[in-house]
């Protein structure tokens, strides 16, 4: 059995989680545009009846922005309809789920490049056109 | 001892970039039920942290709690063994066996005295020490003799944490728990038949991220995940309040998912995150799927009178018992009418 | 054995005993007692319809007393109808009756129970304190008044508690209610609980003898 896409149950259960999750959201807003304050909302956490999970999905809907990182495995980041609401689901390199949140933020921290990560490939670009002349390091295109 | 790399060093040798680095803190985050605001003290605490040695026991156990955590997702098992922690010894999984792996095992204790992890599934049979032997050592001896350096033992599953299904009536191997033996080191129960992956790996991360252990309840399981019972967490719950009840496996009840009180759950008196955390990267657990809870997780819940048997039905033993308490009331009933007649005579005159 | 095994088990059992042993005992030593002698001809047969029809009739107060009456009856019947809602349609127990009768019958949300189980209790606090107030009252009352009143708010008021928990194990407090419905039966037989079911015998009697001597019944 794939653990790769949630099972979607065939008697959708309407438990009402969904409607004060999505009051959160709009409190979040608020907060980020008032205080610039961001929020994560870890979906984990929350008990979803079967079918919820996706009408919250559905509910938020697709935004201008899509994105897919590949780092211990794919995670899609995902603006939703909503500016300001993005829809992060992170995959492991089996492919599964772990872990699922939305962030109320004007870029979500993942989706920038990091500190660490700019200072290794700087010193990678460096290294590539010091050993060789134009040629590029076989290692800096890792 | 030898020095252990930290976590970070072993991530930023094996090339995994800060993005990566995020992911694992956010999903280490969210698997030890911490909000996400913590990430960036997990992400500093698992930068320095050093991988613990940890030695895995098999004793009286059906493998399904190594089972149960290879089936772990997040992190993923591989991902748990080489990245964050030093799994030194499991006899199932390990390609040693024999003398080769008890010498790895002695290795592993000598060279980490007094801060490797000991992970014990299955019961320990006190009833002869042959019952259940691993390369000729009696589990009694085996766990003694490991956790005598040990930082902590998680007792994993049902079996090891409070006697299991070898423990259950009329446990014909005498079989115990670890924390029946284990009394002079610190002792974290994560039961369950088997318990949910997450947890266990939780558990796991815990000691890792915080180098402590979490917050235990009066049984010794983490209060995280073992601090509400499904009862109070199950998306069915309404239909308990508002009387909606499936009589049968296949009635109208059941097809609808209401309760599923009336076919023997055990919902209310069990602690476990079944309800939340759920199964298979959070699809669904037993009562999502139609059947009741066992009660895996709590002490005895072999000998709890039935997994079919609803929560409020009595144990009642026997009718011909209860016809012996009628007949003992016709008894008594009528030697006080003897007595109180004879008080009658002496009182009443005859008309 | 832990203790809810401990009450789902053996105190179930021996209450159990105790229970049928205690009623069986009761109504065979009265039932066998010689009948009073009757000095006088019967006016009418005064038979089981007799019987039958003071049972019934001496559940509204007569006439004279009624006004008198007024309060403790109308709490006494809030609290044996709540009584019997909360023990009746309450679905977990009619899954514990099921188990030993072998049917069941259709039971009420639990809302509607939880707020039958306040009106009984209320209405058995109320009467506590008339018993205290009322001098009559507190002159006659003995000790099987007081403990029969605990015995029979002990289940009551721990099963209120179980939803709400007030920091306690839900497993403990399931245990302490099963404890209390089984010090309940183990009391009932004997003592003015007992009038749960010698009430048919006494008023039966009552209403053969009256019959009989010609009263108004």
């Amino acid at each position: 059995m794939s653990l790769k896409e949630p099972i979607r149950s065939a008697i959708p259960y309407r438990r009402g989680n969904v409607k004060p999750l999505l009051n959160e959201i709009i409190h979040a807003l608020d907060r980020l545009l008032n205080d610039d304050e961001p929020t994560v909302i870890d979906l984990a956490s929350l008990p979803f009846a079967p079918g919820e999970l996706e009408e919250l999905e559905d509910a938020l809907g697709k935004g201008e922005l899509n994105a897919e990182l590949d780092a211990l495995g794919k995670s899609l980041i995902r603006e939703t309809a909503y500016p300001g609401v993005w829809w992060l689901e992170h995959r492991n390199t089996e492919g599964e789920i772990v872990g699922r949140y939305i962030e109320i933020t004007r870029s979500p921290e993942i989706l920038m490049s990091q500190d660490a990560d700019i200072g290794a490939g700087r010193a990678k670009l460096r290294d590539s056109f010091e050993d060789s002349g134009p040629e590029f390091n076989k290692e800096a295109g890792k | 001892m030898k020095t252990i790399p930290t976590l970070g060093e072993i991530l930023q040798a094996q090339g995994v970039s800060r993005r990566g680095f995020m992911k694992y803190c956010a999903a280490t985050a969210s698997l030890l039920a911490l909000p996400p605001a913590m990430v960036p003290r997990i992400a500093n605490a698992l930068e320095q942290a050093r991988r613990p040695s940890v030695i895995w026991l098999s004793f009286q156990e059906c493998t399904g709690c190594t089972e149960s955590l290879t089936r772990s997702s997040s992190p993923t098992l591989e991902g748990l063994i080489f990245d964050s922690i030093s799994l030194d010894y499991h006899h199932t999984l390990q390609a040693a066996s024999g003398d080769a792996a008890e010498a790895a095992r002695h290795a592993a204790m000598q060279e980490n005295m007094g801060q490797y992890l000991v992970l014990v599934d299955g019961s320990i049979p006190m009833g002869n020490p042959g019952f259940s032997t691993i390369a000729g050592i009696s589990n009694y001896d085996m766990l003694m003799e490991t956790i005598e350096g040990a930082a902590a033992v998680v007792a994993i599953g049902s079996c090891a944490a409070f006697g299991g299904i070898p423990g259950a009536n009329p446990n014909p191997t005498g079989a115990v728990s670890v924390q029946d033996l284990v009394k002079d080191k610190p002792v974290v129960n994560v039961p369950g038949c088997p318990p949910i992956p997450m947890v266990i790996t939780a558990v796991l991360a815990q000691f890792l991220t915080f180098g402590q252990l979490p917050d235990l309840d009066i049984h010794g399981r983490p209060m995280a995940f073992f601090g509400q019972t499904i009862h109070d967490r199950c998306y069915r719950r309404p239909f308990y309040e508002q009387g909606k009840f499936a009589d049968t496996f296949d009635d109208e009840g059941a097809r609808k998912g209401w309760c599923l009180f009336k076919l023997g759950c055990k919902g209310p008196i069990t602690y476990n995150a079944c309800a939340t955390v759920k199964w298979n990267a959070g699809t669904s657990f037993p009562i999502e799927s139609g059947h009741p809870c066992l009660g895996c997780s709590e002490p005895g819940f072999w000998d709890k009178g039935g997994f079919y048997a609803p929560l409020s039905t009595g144990k009642f033993d026997s009718g011909e018992k209860l016809a012996g308490a009628a007949v003992a009331g016709v008894a008594l009933g009528a030697a006080a009418a003897v007595a109180g007649r004879r008080r009658q005579a002496k009182y009443t005159k005859e008309a | 054995m832990d203790l809810l095994d401990f009450a789902r088990g053996p105190a179930l059992q021996v209450a159990a005993y105790i229970f049928v042993a205690g009623i069986i005992w009761r109504l065979v030593g009265i039932i066998m007692l010689k009948e009073k002698p009757e000095f006088s001809d019967p006016r009418k047969p005064g038979g089981f319809m007799a019987a039958l029809k003071v049972i019934y009739t001496r559940s509204f107060t007569a006439a004279p007393f009624k006004r008198a009456t007024l309060y403790p009856k109308m709490l006494g019947y809030v609290l044996h109808i709540g009584f019997f809602v909360v023990i009746l349609l309450f679905v977990p127990h009619i899954v514990f009756f099921e188990g030993f009768l072998g049917f069941d019958w259709p039971g009420l949300p639990n809302n509607a129970i939880y707020l039958a189980g306040v009106a009984t209790v209320v209405s058995g606090l109320a009467l506590l304190v008339r018993r205290l107030t009322n001098p009559v009252l507190k002159l006659i009352s003995n000790f099987d008044d007081y403990f029969s009143w605990f015995v029979t708010m002990l289940p009551i008021v721990t099963g209120l508690i179980m939803p709400v928990r007030m920091g306690v194990r839900y497993e403990t407090l399931l245990a302490i209610h099963i404890l209390s419905v089984a010090v309940l039966m183990i009391w009932l037989p004997f003592g003015k609980l007992g009038h749960s079911f010698l009430v048919f015998v006494t008023r039966g009697t009552t209403g053969m003898v009256f019959e009989r001597r010609g009263a108004k019944t």
